[in-house]
């Protein structure tokens, strides 16, 4: 059964720095909610975001900050894990919504500098690292959980040329054209993330990246957590809208893979965007694939701090997970008062932190285009 | 274990197959037209790069003898791992530009899934019932090699059997901008990855055996590697994206290079999966390999190889 032990982890958003300050102030229910930092607001009905506070001068946007977010996060989780500053031989895998696509509309809006190899990360990780086996996905909201599943996968191969180290990351910043696109598909537009909650008005961006360094083999040094299993699936039936069967079957999957049941997901890490759409399907879906066990786990939703993510999300909410496993605190899903139907069983954590005895954790993370991605990870020995 | 080609489609001005993407594309041609290759049915609010996809995605699986009377696969899972750098560029630069010269109000709500860069890759699991792992390779130079290499990792690891891999790129004036005025080979390459089992219990014919990958900086790191990995000496050597002149003639001396032309345009994505598409197109006409397929070069953040090998009498598979 697959076992890898997570041995160093990194992360920013809006809402802090380092896993554990970012942790801490996710428990505290700080939210990075803030008036747009970098656009101009007279463009856009909704006015607000998730932004990392990071402009050179305020309102003024710059090229390249999703890769000084990715930057900052591998660095982090390198150093934790005592990797050292040259990367080069390792595989870093990264999961990305939109990837460098803000540098582009920069590039072409006010003529900063871009060429072709600009719009993947690999030209800045080999600047910055050394680092000569990178591989930019861009898999939409379930990125860096595709590209963790993808990381499992390369320390199982046998051979003189497989891995025994792989670094995954995550990352995305707003896009105008995203931005004003998602908001342009809400009947209200949003002003705020509520998942789950009934008075929900939709999705906002956030900024935010995180890093996970993966072992093959356990011993020496610390292990912040054991990777279980990764499911990813694609539910090939609508390019928005997402399908609660195509869901379930990817928690199921993760579940035969990691040789655990529903009674034994202690917590979940829930895709939680506060999109109409999303929330009922992931709500039915978690329903189903749990049973009798739906009243179990401890649920919650960190978009209502962090804000959408994207491609960074799931592996987001994987660090912040792995650290509730090994804290035995869960932090709560602000703004939710009145739960959807579809999951009125659940125990979510509002209000403030909760704590818990915990051992294992599913992660969730849904994408555009039905791609759907599941991991379940287990507290370290 | 091993991973076999079961199905290849190309599709780039002045080539329409395998064979005549190895024999050189023609010059002068006309751009490939996705409505008469798989009908205008649902091709209304895609962009290029997706009406691309459809048509190498429909020809591939075709070819493989994985697409059921009703148009679709049915029968097990089917992966998709697409590659492209360019695709969704222009929807994004054009839904800005409303933007900026209007309000938000003024935007098409069915621009929404084409800002999302793996629209290719879903759409053409959407449109043929493929319901496997769906990745979107955006990853420069290397990327369609790349593409190639994950679809293996995932049949290596026993997540699906047969992966579908489609190198794409489209040309448009955001392109040609970013190329400093180089037009992109709007068009590309689809092969069917298969686990040599499975190909087998079917009964399809294998067109191609994968052979080892490698990514590292530079070219000559690239080739040392793949010769240290006991790959045998090539047969063919297909040139990463440059001028020729730029690869040095010390590098594999004596083995016949193959290149795609310069009228072809940028490949950037879309490269790597017209390396494996000529691969095949030489195997079916000379019966000999290995092929060494090399994207990047060291001007790139990294270069990437592969190497492909002729298939076995179907005795020996």
């Amino acid at each position: 059964m697959l076992s890898r032990p997570i041995i160093g982890m990194g992360a920013v958003a809006s809402t802090g720095r380092g896993v554990g300050t970012l942790f801490e102030n996710l428990c505290r229910g700080v939210t990075g909610h803030a008036e747009l930092r970098g656009f101009d607001r007279t463009r856009f009905r909704a006015q607000h975001a998730y932004e990392v506070d990071d402009r050179p001068v305020a309102g003024e946007d710059v090229p390249a900050r999703a890769t000084a977010l990715l930057v900052d996060a591998i660095a982090q989780a390198a150093a934790d894990a005592g990797l050292g500053e040259d990367l080069s031989g390792i595989p870093v895998l990264i999961g990305t919504g939109l990837r460098e696509l803000r540098s582009l509309e920069l590039w072409w809006r006010e003529g900063t500098d871009l060429d072709d190899t600009g719009l993947h990360f690999g030209t800045a990780l080999r600047e910055r690292f050394n680092a000569d086996v990178t591989h930019t996905f861009s898999n939409a909201c379930s990125a860096s959980l595709y590209a963790l599943a993808l990381g499992s996968d390369l320390l199982a191969e046998e051979g003189d040329h497989a891995p025994d180290t792989v670094i995954v990351a995550g990352v995305d910043v707003l896009t105008e054209s995203m931005y004003g696109l998602l908001e342009r598909v809400h009947p209200t537009p949003p002003d705020r993330v509520r998942p789950f909650d009934r008075d929900r008005t939709g999705v906002l961006m956030g900024d935010g990246a995180a890093a996970v360094v993966l072992r093959r083999e356990t011993g020496g040094g610390r292990t912040h957590a054991l990777l279980r299993s990764v499911a990813v699936n694609c539910d090939a039936f609508h390019v928005t809208a997402p399908s609660p069967e195509g869901i379930a079957k990817a928690m199921r999957t993760a579940y035969d893979m990691a040789g655990v049941k529903p009674k034994d997901i202690d917590l979940v890490m829930l895709h939680g965007t506060g999109t109409l759409l999303n929330d009922e399907a992931e709500a039915t879906a978690m329903a189903d694939a749990l049973g009798d066990a739906a009243s179990g786990p401890l649920m919650t939703a960190i978009k209502s701090m962090t804000g959408h993510t994207s491609g960074a999300s799931g592996l987001m909410g994987l660090v912040m997970g792995v650290t509730a496993l090994a804290e035995g605190r869960v932090p709560p899903t602000v703004g939710l008062e009145r739960p959807v139907e579809e999951a009125a069983e659940f125990r979510f954590v509002t209000g403030g932190a909760a704590s818990a005895s915990m051992n294992v954790a599913q992660l969730n993370a849904f994408g555009f285009g039905g791609i759907n991605a599941v991991a379940i990870v287990e507290a370290a020995p | 274990m091993s991973v076999v080609i079961s199905g290849v489609s190309v599709l780039i001005p002045g080539a329409d197959s395998a064979k005549a993407l190895a024999a050189g594309p023609e010059p002068g041609a006309g751009p490939v037209e996705p409505a008469a290759l798989v009908g205008r049915k649902g091709l209304r609010y895609k962009d290029r790069a997706t009406q691309l996809g459809y048509c190498l995605t429909s020809a591939a699986l075709a070819d493989a003898g994985l697409l059921g009377e009703d148009g679709t696969v049915s029968g097990g899972d089917v992966g998709v791992v697409v590659s492209s750098n360019y695709g969704n560029l222009d929807t994004v630069v054009r839904a800005l530009d409303t933007l900026r010269e209007g309000t938000v109000s003024a935007t098409s709500p069915m621009d929404l899934p084409n800002a999302s860069s793996n629209v290719i890759a879903s759409s053409a699991a959407i449109r043929y019932g493929l319901r496997g792992p769906n990745l979107m390779v955006c990853n420069g130079a290397t990327s369609g090699l790349d593409a190639v290499n994950w679809a293996t990792t995932m049949i290596t690891a026993g997540r699906v059997d047969r992966v579908l891999v489609v190198g794409v790129e489209p040309d448009n004036d955001v392109v040609r901008r970013l190329l400093g005025g180089r037009h992109a080979v709007d068009g590309g390459a689809a092969v069917v990855l298969e686990d040599a089992g499975a190909a087998r219990a079917r009964g399809v014919r294998v067109r191609a055996v994968l052979g080892r990958y490698v990514r590292a900086a530079g070219v000559g790191t690239v080739l040392e590697r793949l010769a240290a990995s006991g790959a045998p000496a090539p047969a063919w050597w297909h040139l990463p994206d440059t001028a020729p002149e730029v690869i040095g003639a010390d590098l594999l001396p004596g083995v016949e290079r193959t290149a795609l032309p310069e009228h072809s345009g940028r490949a950037s994505g879309a490269l790597g999966v017209l390396q494996c598409a000529t691969a095949v197109g030489l195997f079916d006409e000379y019966g000999e390999g290995p092929v060494f397929a090399v994207c990047g070069t060291d001007a790139d953040d990294a270069s990437a190889g592969l190497v492909l090998l002729e298939p076995p009498a179907p005795e020996a598979l």
